[in-house]
């Protein structure tokens, strides 16, 4: 009921540790930026709504790079906004993949371009990391399933810089550096493990497993940016002997403990599974006039979710990346009509 | 006092948002002077200096829960302080009034103990300013339904909580003094809390398949929590903690349950709703009544 520590912290540290600061020069940011809104409403109402919505999760919709990325609850925030609003994409790849051997599933360019329907500025460079711990960092422009690139994405987005780290720790290692030595010159473990001799290194694949593993606890020690919890990474690297960079990266997007504890997604199981949506969906999609006939047309009323993609995608045209979006949805409506045929 | 100085800064990045979205603002100044001037004026500056001394009193889990609780509040409470329009009836403005107190209490556990101290006087001050033709004052009508209210939210059953009431509630015409009033919140709100503990504590010695539990292992706990209470009464006051916490302590309390189960008695079961009852008499038994 109580978390004492939180009471003993200092001022500043408590309004740190939840990110206070960054939501309320956020809210005057705002406010600076819709002046009109609050000779309207009035400055109370409009703080009310800011800060719901930042309960809510809805706050980092349209926003800039640097504000998703500032806190772990918006990070949070903009993957689960992701998934809620592209989920119908991947369940359209995922039928497909039961359906038939061709797979109608999109390139990581793609992804690229739903992610900058969320946030204009969003980074390529990170969605090709997530790409990469799905393609095993070769052949790019391979074809990705929407939970393998949403769980892949997962793991990069919101644990970016503690990726960094390792990545880091990894050449080190592989380098024959032992990074608690080189690191840490304080390092608590104090025993420093003998790096195998070179010649073994190099005849495997990777680096051992449990070494690694000591590298990694030290850090998450450390660092002050949000780091998976060891215990699960501990079980992740308990489970081999050697293992390399993507290979641990693709462990833990697929570790259901681990996306538990990040708290943005259901379980892979229920990726698709979200009937209150669907029924918005369907709702919205009975008001707009055009698609009635195509949907009544259709007997299958199954094939309706199918089909929402590439319309819900539609309304966004006048945005930056349309002209990719078209060219995407496209493929794709002419995909589900070949398959239905 | 750091945290406020340090949320200046930011003001200046928001001032290129608004210079090239918003030509028609007024620049007389450099821009982030003007903003600044403009938070000021509109009372932004006041309304989010005076939030976040809220925050650091209160501490709260969710501070940005919190926050927008906070200022849906004060949103309510404008245009009734205002006074435009049509003056809201004597029934609704009291409904009001209990709201607003509720809220103050609120803010702070009572753990906290100087945070829940200015709280309940704000809350006193916001119930005792009532209407024009009245002397300023807390009745104790008020104050029994204020207590009710706090009780019936806190989840605790009726019949539980219906002693304490009865013990601190003050007569409907009666004025209800401060240290009174201050007396009695807390009395309740830490009644409302040793309630969900020794429900916590009927839990673990609930038979999950039965949803009771064994009468035994029940009564030695209630028996044990009696012995803690009234320990060395007339010891001084830190001596007197000490006993209790020694006799609460894991070791004496498995011994206790361990004694009434290895004792051939009977087994019989005890509901939830005994236990917590039993459990909170021993609590009011200690509660002084209001003279």
């Amino acid at each position: 009921m109580l978390s004492p520590e939180r009471l003993a912290l200092p001022d500043y540290e408590y309004l740190a540790q939840r990110h206070v600061l960054t939501y309320m020069e956020d809210a005057v940011c705002q406010l600076l930026e819709n002046k009109e809104d609050i000779s309207q409403y009035g400055i109370a109402r409009f703080f009310t709504e800011y800060f719901n919505s930042v309960c809510q999760g809805t706050h980092i919709l349209f926003r800039e790079f640097s504000f998703i990325q500032a806190t772990p609850h918006n990070r949070a925030s903009f993957l689960r906004a992701f998934w809620r609003c592209f989920r119908t994409v991947g369940k359209n790849g995922e039928a497909k993949k039961k359906k038939k051997k061709k797979e109608n599933l999109l390139t990581m360019r793609e992804y690229h371009c739903l992610l900058q329907l969320l946030c204009p500025d969003f980074p390529l460079e990170l969605t090709q990391k997530a790409a990469r711990i799905v393609l095993m960092d070769d052949a790019m422009d391979c074809l990705m399933s929407f939970s393998d690139f949403l769980f892949a994405f997962q793991i990069q987005f919101y644990y970016s810089e503690f990726l960094e780290s390792v990545a880091a720790i990894y050449q080190d290692l592989l380098a024959g550096k032992n990074p608690n030595t080189v690191i840490v010159p304080t390092s608590s473990s104090g025993q420093h493990r003998q790096r195998p001799a070179l010649g073994e290194a190099s005849t495997l694949e990777g680096v051992e497993a449990s070494l690694f593993y000591q590298c990694l606890e030290n850090l998450c020690d450390r660092h002050k940016y949000s780091c998976p919890p060891p215990a699960l990474v501990k079980e992740v690297l308990s489970n081999v002997q050697r293992l390399t960079f993507y290979g641990f990266l693709v462990a833990l997007s697929k570790h259901h403990g681990i996306n538990q504890a990040l708290g943005a997604l259901p379980d892979k199981g229920d990726l698709m599974h979200d009937p209150a949506m669907d029924e918005e969906l369907e709702r919205l999609l009975a008001q707009v006039p055009g698609l009635v006939n195509s949907a009544t047309a259709n007997p299958e009323a199954g094939c309706l979710p199918s089909r929402t993609p590439p319309r819900v995608g539609s309304p966004w045209r006048p945005l930056h990346h349309a002209r990719k979006v078209d060219a995407e949805s496209d493929g794709s409506t002419e995909e589900t009509d070949e398959s239905e045929t | 006092m750091a945290a406020v100085e340090k949320r200046r800064p930011a003001v200046a990045p928001a001032a290129s948002f608004t210079d090239s979205g918003r030509p028609a603002v007024s620049r007389t100044a450099a821009p982030a002077d003007s903003e600044e001037d403009f938070l000021r004026q509109v009372g932004v500056t006041e309304m989010l200096r005076a939030a976040l001394l809220k925050v650091l009193e209160a501490r709260p889990e969710e501070p940005i829960a919190f926050l927008a609780h906070y200022f849906e509040n004060m949103g309510l409470r404008s245009p009734a302080n205002g006074g435009a329009g049509e003056p809201p009836g004597q029934l609704l403005l009291q409904q009001q009034r209990l709201g607003r107190a509720l809220w103050h209490l609120r803010l702070a556990h009572h753990s906290q103990r100087t945070a829940f101290n200015n709280n309940v006087s704000v809350a006193y001050e916001c119930l005792s300013a009532s209407g024009r033709k009245k002397k300023p004052g807390l009745d104790g009508r008020t104050y029994s339904e204020l207590l009710k209210r706090i009780c019936r939210d806190g989840e605790a059953p009726e019949e539980v909580v219906a002693p304490l009431l009865h013990k601190i509630q003050c007569r409907d015409h009666e004025a209800v003094p401060l240290d009174v009033f201050r007396a009695g919140m807390l009395t309740c709100f830490v009644l409302l809390e040793f309630v969900a503990r020794a429900s916590a504590l009927y839990r673990l010695l609930e038979d999950p398949a039965l949803a009771v539990a064994d009468r035994r292992v029940g009564q030695a706990v209630l028996d044990t929590l009696e012995g803690a209470l009234q320990a060395s009464d007339g010891a001084p006051v830190p001596a007197r903690y000490l006993e209790a916490g020694s006799r609460l302590g894991p070791d004496s309390l498995a011994l206790a349950m361990d004694r009434a189960l290895v004792a051939r008695r009977p087994s019989s079961p005890m509901t939830r709703e005994e236990f917590l009852e039993k459990a909170a008499a021993l609590f009011i038994a200690k509660v002084k009544p209001v003279a």
